[in-house]
């Protein structure tokens, strides 16, 4: 049971995002924001931090393919985006002390990083045509916030949670 | 301190880089039918998708009401001023139809390109970045659902049923900025003005009809509709309005700018339509291959 917890805690988010867009998106013509929720790869922030590097990028790398199979069109974007993201997100971890502060600032440095990869790679296949200005006001600034909220939301459940696998994990 | 690229690391990325760089050329063709494994992912996140809509889209439907509240008198005012106009406009349709149907029945002729059979379905998610276009409807393969079927809401066309599972099926809408997203309409007017549509203008917010003759004369306001010459989409599918028009960066064409009739980001019902009888007869087709 305790097993499955954790990926079933992400899948849920992953699911999440697809429905909270659809619902509360808000209208083309009020604020003209692009608010993408990023609630797994928050999570998965957490698990490269708070358990260690392997299980960051296995997550990574999983529920990056199933973004990729899911919500896209185009296999091996997210897929490497999330893996690299959570990567580089841990390896900055191991000089940081773990509390709440630090831990946004990483959910928020690893966002963008994210962001960064994948509105790189989608201007190279051509899917994507926004001017970096737009890019940057528009959607990342509007993303960054949401994510932020997001993460301090989730921070003390999701990291009790966490601390209790790593001490199961200790044991065996 | 270990350093951040051992040589270990380097190769790992390098071979990575690869990887994704093949992976991605190999998913950039367009491919006609999902593989069995990713047919089953769709399959059960389309499950779970729609046990989350409900709830979600229940707490959202409440907060556009109030917003909707303070609306709703100004709404009542014009709707009424409406109704008189419906009335006119029923009758004179009701004609229209009644001698439509005299005329075909002189001609002997029982099915019409723009006959097609509509299929309803709820949305159950949308693509959470923006940059893909997609939403995801509950009907799929055993309703009957197959790829490129048009698919439209009350207010006119969104898209294009691009891949069907079992259970759900995936709608690329017209906004997707995707290179094999495009197909032809025309300029509704006197005489009808051809051009295609290729993708979505975020920063004006208005669809690309391109290639447009750089000697045909549009105005401001003139509806764009579907012009079913592609033999994938029936005839006669509002897109949108004219917004605005430009000359092509070299000159040869006109590009417009198309708002479109249906809000591309508040959709929670759609159709799908199905054309009945098919454009060009297949056996032709083969005839003419060989």
């Amino acid at each position: 049971m305790k097993k499955i917890l954790l990926p079933f805690l992400i899948y849920l988010a992953f699911i999440s995002e697809s429905s909270l867009v659809q619902a509360f998106l808000p209208h083309e013509n009020s604020m003209d924001w692009q608010l993408i929720p990023r609630f797994s790869m928050v999570m998965i922030l957490f698990v490269a931090i708070y358990l260690n590097t392997t299980y960051g990028l296995l997550y990574g790398l999983a529920f990056g393919l199933l973004t990729d199979l899911l919500y896209t069109d185009i296999i091996g974007v997210y897929l490497f985006s999330m893996a690299a993201t959570a990567y580089i997100t841990s390896v900055f971890s191991r000089y940081l002390f773990g509390n709440l502060i630090v831990t946004l600032l990483l959910s928020i440095v690893g966002v963008s990083i994210l962001e960064f990869f994948v509105y790189g790679l989608n201007s190279l296949i051509g899917i994507s045509n926004q001017m970096i200005d737009v890019f940057l006001y528009k959607r990342l600034l509007p993303t960054l916030i949401l994510n932020g909220l997001f993460a301090i939301l989730i921070y003390y459940p999701f990291v009790k949670q966490l601390n209790q696998i790593k001490d199961t994990l200790k044991e065996n | 301190m270990p350093h951040f690229f051992s040589n270990k690391r380097l190769i790992i990325l390098l071979v990575s880089i690869i990887i994704l760089v093949a992976l991605i050329g190999f998913s950039m063709k367009k491919r006609e039918s999902l593989t069995l494994p990713e047919q089953f992912l769709k399959d059960s996140a389309g499950l779970t998708q729609t046990i989350f809509y409900k709830p979600a889209n229940t707490i959202a439907g409440f907060f556009e009401n109030l917003a909707e509240m303070k609306q709703l008198y100004k709404e009542n005012q014009m709707l009424k001023a409406r109704l008189d106009e419906y009335a006119k406009l029923y009758v004179q349709y009701e004609e229209v139809k009644k001698t439509n149907e005299t005329l075909k029945a002189q001609l002997d002729k029982e099915e019409d390109l723009t006959d097609f059979k509509v299929r309803e379905a709820t949305v159950i998610g949308r693509s959470p970045d923006q940059w893909n276009q997609f939403i995801y409807i509950n009907k799929g393969e055993k309703d009957g659902i197959k790829p490129k079927m048009a698919v439209i809401s009350p207010q006119g066309f969104i898209g294009k049923v691009t891949n069907v599972s079992l259970f759900q099926s995936t709608v690329q809408l017209i906004s997707d900025n995707d290179r094999t997203n495009r197909f032809s309409a025309i300029v509704q007017g006197e005489k009808n003005i051809f051009g295609t549509i290729e993708g979505y203008d975020a920063k004006k917010q208005a669809l690309l009809f391109k290639k447009i003759p750089v000697d045909a004369k549009i105005k401001k306001g003139q509806k764009v509709i579907t012009s079913g010459l592609g033999d994938v989409f029936p005839p006669n599918l509002l897109i949108g309005e004219v917004v605005d028009i430009e000359p092509d960066e070299v000159g040869l064409t006109q590009t417009a700018y198309l708002k479109p009739s249906a809000d591309l980001y508040d959709i929670d019902h759609v159709m799908v339509l199905e054309r009945e009888m098919p454009a060009v007869d297949e056996s032709l087709r083969e005839k003419e291959e060989e």
